[in-house]
């Protein structure tokens, strides 16, 4: 069947051939329905397969019955699994994101991506893109600089074999989450110590991945007391321009850390960890380290009530050797959260945190921050009540988030939320919510002869969004979901010309936007070797002008979104330990922001990997962007059509 | 007069409860099907653990009549596995031993069983089956939460969404089990 939609494209399948295909395969599958209604990976067959060390790992409880997930039923929430991504060709955290439907992932170049949900992608550059309304966080650490309120994905790098799962909330997620989470929240979980005992190793190389070696070691003291180590290292090789000559954005990257997980009776448990990391990219003759340390304690006091205390600081450095620019940020941070119950009826969670922030530049010609050394306060708290209004069914959640930020002071993020779940299978829900984004030092301090802000007041920029959302079960293995948003952004950055230059520019709060759109995503276990996922995403938007000053292209240089993507995902079992695992995408076209970024043509590109599986030993060969000899994604670079090959041990 | 009454009496019983079983079969099926879909993956998943205790345990060859007796897990209490358990055993072997599934209704059905589920929440309850089982080559398992601190062996429980086990190990000695280490190494130990 796969063969059959291949041959049909000649290389660069057609969007239109997938109803079709899909026609196709519902009928084939519909066959096949009953047998994985028994045998499916929760058969007693299935899961006699597994070792222990497998069968502890799996979730017993749906993420709706756990108590810290309470807040996210009611969202757009996807999750990408370990699984999704040891099953699909990703070899690095941006890459697999583009496994979540709801997020616009673009790559810029080889070591730096576009990454937002529901829209405003903003205008990509050689060493960032200005995506700045998502909230990222890597076990509980914020990864968002303030320096432009987005990240700096390359310096983001995880041992993916480790990662538990990827939580996807698109949406604004304000009230828990804190700051930046306006459009969404990206949380990356990786897994327990316990979970991860034991010998990984692995390594690959190709043509755009030109290596990779990967290894970890797991162990425990007690019975009580786990703790694993890790190193990675890759090189990338450099994308092209249009014209197809080489751009010189190749990089490599090491990273190492540990993780410790000591849990000495059933209340309390502890974690620690932590990363460092060092790496270079040709583009700007960028030079890149940082560390990181983490420590949590959990403690237990019922079932559903807990308190967690977490402490950590990250330290991260770039310098860009080519203009004489470089950047530290050292982040202190502390988090507190407390979940109970009062009544049967009322859950309760508050919490509350600081964070400072030193953020030291050493300023070049062209780009310059005033003042060069900036430290930056945030406090925040929080309180939500979870209340539940007719039994087991419909629920009602308030709450609201207040925090303190150096530039804009004061700020408020209520939400309501309501769930109605009239059984099992069926989830409705709706959310108003407001969130915002605090100023980033690139809208406030920015002082270079092109573009600066009146006396740096640069306020922060807000959204009400309005959100529906149903959630389906159908048949045991097969779900879906969908939800629909109407957002109202005030106060967006815009840029101005300045009427009394120099400079010529200005930033400035004078743009309003309304967007509205479409998530869909479904998750389908087929038969026992055959589990499809994927999704579609439809986005608009309208930008106005608050001033007449505002530059025309303002909109673009905030947001450069596609209106339609879609994705498809197919794991397969083969016999003889054969794996066969396929990831389509579908983007529409990007429109151009003239001397920043070209037009982008619509495109459909495809992932294949062919895995064996021999004991211990996973041999896999791996295609990425199959579809086209190279195309574009964000911005002038393109992306190659690449290959690997790639051996993995598991003991 | 007296005796023949009586016996009467026990025959009547008899029939009765035939009838009863035939009863509770035709119920049994007809409520086990549904129950069966809804046995939660988490009891699944233990189910799936008490099998794989037949496979990470010795039991002494005493525990044993013949060579291919039958291994008896017995369930007392609430059974929470429903069929589930039955699909997960049928057609295994602990070395020469079928696996068997047998359930008691309250104590004083209980039989000799070489590992036991006790789905039960009531302390006096269950330290009653102990006392019961005391000096026999009995595997006890169960979800009650001070089960592996009050002459319990393995007790169950839920961690971070995912399946945790603690053993009480002095205990599984004194019964003569010896437990792999394959299985300590996972578990919590409790001396």
């Amino acid at each position: 069947m796969l063969k059959l939609l291949i041959m049909r494209t000649h290389g660069r399948f057609e969007w239109i051939r997938l109803p079709e295909f899909c026609l196709l395969l519902i009928l084939v599958v519909s066959t096949e329905m009953l047998s994985a209604q028994k045998n499916g990976p929760f058969s007693p067959r299935e899961l006699k397969k597994l070792s222990v060390e497998e069968l502890m790992n799996i979730e017993v409880t749906s993420v709706s019955k756990s108590p810290e997930k309470l807040t996210e039923v009611a969202s757009a929430i996807q999750v990408i699994t370990n699984e999704d991504i040891r099953r699909s060709t990703v070899t690095r955290l941006p890459e697999a994101l583009s496994l979540a439907p709801n997020l616009q992932v673009a790559q810029s170049n080889s070591h730096d991506w576009g990454i937002t949900a529901r829209g405003f992608n903003g205008a990509p550059f050689a060493n960032n893109t200005l995506a700045d309304k998502l909230l990222v966080l890597i076990d509980g650490r914020s990864v968002y600089t303030p320096l432009f309120g987005g990240v700096f994905w390359d310096a983001q790098n995880v041992l993916l074999e480790d990662v538990d799962r990827i939580e996807v909330v698109s949406g604004p997620g304000g009230t828990l989450w804190g700051a930046n989470a306006v459009n969404g929240v990206i949380n990356i979980i990786s897994k327990n110590a316990r979970e991860t005992q034991g010998w990984y190793a692995s390594a690959a190389g190709g043509s755009f991945l030109r290596d990779y070696a990967g290894v970890r070691y797991g162990g425990h003291v007690d019975t009580n007391f786990f703790f694993r180590v890790y190193g990675q290292r890759f090189d990338q090789n450099s994308t092209t321009w249009i014209d197809s000559t080489e751009s010189h954005d190749a990089w490599h990257m090491t990273q190492g850390g540990f993780r410790m997980d000591y849990v000495p009776g059933n209340s309390n448990t502890f974690s620690f960890q932590g990363d460092f990391y060092g790496g270079m990219a040709d583009t700007g003759n960028t030079i890149i380290n940082g560390q990181d340390v983490l420590g949590k304690w959990t403690h237990r006091f019922s079932e559903n009530a807990n308190l967690s205390l977490q402490v950590y600081f990250d330290r991260t450095w770039r310098d860009l050797t080519a203009s004489d620019f470089s950047e530290q940020l050292s982040t202190y941070d502390i988090d507190l959260q407390h979940h109970f119950p009062i009544g049967s009826n009322n859950q309760v969670l508050w919490g509350a945190g600081y964070r400072m922030m030193n953020d030291e530049v050493e300023n070049s010609i062209s780009l310059t921050f005033t003042p060069a050394e900036r430290r930056l306060q945030l406090f925040n708290g929080f309180v939500q009540d979870r209340i539940m209004l007719v039994d087991q069914e419909l629920y009602l959640t308030l709450g609201t988030k207040i925090l303190h930020n150096d530039y804009s002071g004061f700020e408020l993020q209520p939400s309501v939320r309501l769930t109605c779940t009239p059984s099992p299978e069926h989830t409705i829900w709706a959310a108003v919510s407001r969130a915002v984004r605090t100023p980033a030092r690139f809208d406030a301090d920015e002082t270079t002869p092109f573009i600066t802000t009146r006396n740096g007041e640069f306020d922060s920029e807000k959204v009400v969004a309005y959100e529906i959302g149903y959630r389906i079960r159908p048949v045991q293995y097969i779900s879906f979901s969908i939800a629909a948003f109407y957002n109202e952004y005030d106060d967006l950055r815009s840029i101005n010309l300045n009427d009394a230059p120099p400079p010529a520019l200005l930033f400035a709060n004078d743009q309003q936007a309304k967007s509205w759109g479409l998530e869909f995503s479904g998750n389908a276990v087929l038969t026992k070797w055959w589990r499809l996922r994927g999704g579609y995403t439809f986005l608009d938007k309208r930008f106005t002008a608050k001033s007449p000053a505002v530059f025309s292209g303002s909109d673009l240089f905030e947001a450069i979104d596609p209106h339609h993507q879609a994705l498809l995902q197919s794991i397969m079992d083969l016999p003889g330990n054969l794996q066969l695992d396929i990831t389509g995408r579908y983007v529409d076209m990007l429109p151009g922001l003239p001397s920043v970024s070209p037009q982008i043509s619509a495109y459909t590109t495809f992932n294949a990997r062919l895995a064996w599986i021999f004991r211990e030993f996973e041999f896999s060969a791996a295609g990425q962007n199959l579809a086209g000899k190279r195309h574009g994604e964000f911005g002038s670079r393109e992306i190659p059509r690449s290959f690997y090959l790639k051996g993995t041990f598991r003991f | 007069m007296k005796t023949t009454t009586r016996h009467r009496g026990l025959q009547n019983f008899a029939v009765l409860r035939k009838a009863a079983a035939c009863c509770s079969c035709i119920l049994f099926s007809v409520v086990c099907l549904p129950a069966q879909r809804t046995t939660s993956r988490e009891n699944q998943v233990k189910a799936v653990f008490l099998f794989n205790f037949t496979q990470f345990i010795e039991w002494p060859a005493s525990a044993f009549n013949s060579p291919d007796a039958p291994f008896i897990i017995g369930v007392i209490g609430n059974d929470p596995f429903g069929n589930y358990l039955d699909e997960t055993v049928a057609g295994e072997k602990v070395m020469n031993h079928p696996l068997v599934i047998q359930r008691y209704k309250d104590l004083g059905e209980l039989q000799t069983c070489h590992m036991l589920f006790i789905g039960q929440e009531d302390p006096q309850k269950i330290k009653t089956i102990l006392d019961v089982l005391n000096r026999r080559h009995t595997l006890t398992v169960s979800d009650y939460k001070n089960f592996a601190y009050s002459g319990g062996m393995i007790r169950f429980y839920t961690q971070e969404n995912k399946t945790r086990l603690q053993i009480n190990l002095s205990i599984a000695k004194a019964a003569e089990l010896n437990i792999s280490s394959k299985l300590l190494r996972v578990a919590e130990i409790i001396d």
